[in-house]
């Protein structure tokens, strides 16, 4: 790399991370939408009555089917041709966004599962209703379980968010390409920089859920890989 | 948990917020210096969009610079998602079907790059062989090579990229023969890479235009047309013959338009950054009257960019 390669690199870093920043706005809208959609398909899977079950066993299967990219561009190009005022980044959001609600229902569903009838049952007997039961008892536990799954989906989305640069959104890759398409010779340097951010990021983002995970263990149901010995 | 719901409604509301009248969105392809590109600090400049700023300033009203894929802009312009298309289009038969363009602003030819160390002395050594050419999906450069080349049958082999640099990296790389594309552009290349030359121009005789949705149904065309009159363009016309425009570009002396040209066809890029940012003021200092703003910015451009 030549100096002015290295200038080039150092004056375009501000500008990434303001474009790391949308990404990371993308990435708080896109775990809270799939997160708060997830529960309640997991729940409706688990405990809906069998019509809405199966609508809910339809909708994982189509978000979990289609292709990202093709989502992504499904819903900015399609709500756009019905003259929907969306943004790029609200449909980066909402696509991304519905695709990890799928996956996510499926690791609540499994850690719903894992609690087991019995404990449900049991709350019923002791009079609590089924939304009680689910409230005080199924999904305190289930959480706690799902943390370890869920920091798998958590690194799978914070990188997914650079998708959001083909329907229009200037977040850190698509600025990385500015620089590239300004001072050619950064081609190497500023994809590198790109990816030791999401390194970081990876790294600092797991590392929260593993103290989240070690935090709020259930005495006795611990996963493996907490530090715990048997 | 709360506070970060209340983060995402937000963003949703502020997301959907509708602009206000007056502001009219700009779709370009950046990076294509120098027509446009961003600045390392992020600023989107150029001589396209500079060319919309003033005359966004000399007709009052205000643009939104967006960056829009090359081969998007036109789809986007149609769907009314953004109201101009500013990204060095040249005005074509089978483009104006389908969306409307300003007068012609610039005359481009296409250059046919190589590297030095590659053994073709002339175009028809290149035009062979199966060899590969690279230009930016939906130029003209494309088209050129497709149209003149593959569907004439001879033994090339047409690569697309999305954007222009990514194809000079290829040919830098070795991985292709040439790349067709404008002059202008290919000035860039070889300034930042030494190990590329121009082989030959092709002289297809473009005119550039701003486009916007079949039938102007904002007004636009009329605006644009007058504001780049004002800024010192003028035409020598004749009428077109066989479909060919006949269009002479003459630029006022001592005119923005002079300095914009000066400014951005020349200097190299980072001198053309650091004049914009120090002049870019002077566009938007509401006490002077719009035509002395943007005098004084592009003279100011063109003084600092040469310095």
């Amino acid at each position: 790399m030549t100096a002015s390669d290295w200038q080039g690199l150092l004056k375009g870093v501000p500008s990434l991370l303001g474009g790391l920043g949308i990404n990371l706005q993308i990435l708080l809208g896109l775990v809270t939408l799939g997160f708060l959609v997830g529960i309640v398909i997991a729940l409706i899977q688990v405990y809906g009555p069998r019509p809405l079950a199966t609508l809910a066993v339809g909708y994982e299967w189509f978000f979990r089917g289609v292709p990202e990219m093709v989502l992504l561009l499904l819903i900015y190009y399609g709500l756009r041709q019905f003259h929907v005022p969306i943004t790029p980044f609200i449909a980066a959001v909402v696509a991304l966004g519905l695709r990890s609600s799928a996956y996510q229902s499926q690791i609540f569903r499994g850690a719903i599962q894992a609690v087991g009838s019995r404990q449900m049952m049991a709350a019923l007997s002791v009079g609590m209703t089924r939304l009680q039961a689910i409230r005080h008892v199924i999904l305190p536990q289930a959480l706690r379980l799902s943390i370890p799954p869920w920091s798998n989906e958590f690194s799978s989305v914070l990188k997914d968010t650079t998708l959001a640069s083909a329907i229009g959104v200037i977040e850190v890759f698509k600025r990385a390409r500015f620089i590239i398409g300004r001072q050619y010779g950064l081609a190497l340097p500023a994809f590198m920089l790109v990816a030791l951010f999401f390194l970081v990021l990876t790294y600092m983002g797991n590392w929260i859920l593993g103290a989240l995970e070690r935090r709020y263990r259930i005495p006795g149901f611990e996963a493996k890989g907490t530090g715990e010995r048997f | 948990m709360r506070l970060t719901f209340a983060l995402a409604l937000s963003l949703l509301v502020t997301g959907l917020a509708t602009v206000g009248a007056e502001r009219y969105i700009v779709a370009s392809d950046i990076p294509w210096a120098p027509f446009e590109w961003a600045s390392p600090e992020g600023d989107y400049l150029g001589f396209d969009l500079d060319v919309m700023r003033c005359i966004a300033v000399l007709m009052g009203y205000e643009i939104e610079i967006r960056p829009v894929a090359f081969d998007s802009i036109i789809p986007a312009v149609r769907l009314g998602e953004v109201d101009i298309g500013a990204s060095g289009f040249t005005i074509t038969a089978e483009r104006e079907e389908v969306v409307d363009f300003s007068n012609p602003y610039w005359l481009s030819n296409q250059a046919v790059l190589i590297r030095k160390d590659s053994k073709f002395k002339s175009l028809d050594d290149l035009f062979c062989c199966g060899n590969k050419i690279g230009a930016q999906r939906g130029t003209t450069g494309a088209d050129w090579v497709q149209s003149n080349l593959v569907d004439k049958g001879v033994d090339v082999k047409l690569v697309l990229y999305e954007t222009y640099p990514e194809a000079v990296l290829d040919l830098v790389n070795g991985r292709l023969a040439a790349v067709v594309q404008d002059e202008p552009a290919s000035q860039q290349s070889l300034a930042a890479y030494p190990v590329l030359k121009v082989l030959d121009t092709i002289e297809t005789n473009e005119y550039f235009g701003f486009l916007v949705a079949s039938g102007d149904p904002k007004g636009l065309l009329p605006k644009i047309n007058e504001g780049m009159l004002e800024l010192g363009l003028r035409y020598d016309l004749s009428l077109p013959a066989e479909g060919q425009w006949k269009v002479k570009f003459r630029i006022l002396p001592d005119s923005p338009w002079f300095y914009l040209v000066q400014a951005y066809f020349g200097p190299p890029l980072e001198k053309v950054e650091a004049a914009w940012k120090s002049c870019i003021g002077t566009l938007y200092d509401e006490t002077l009257a719009p035509e002395e703003r943007v005098y004084n910015f592009a003279k100011c451009l063109a003084e600092k960019a040469s310095e």
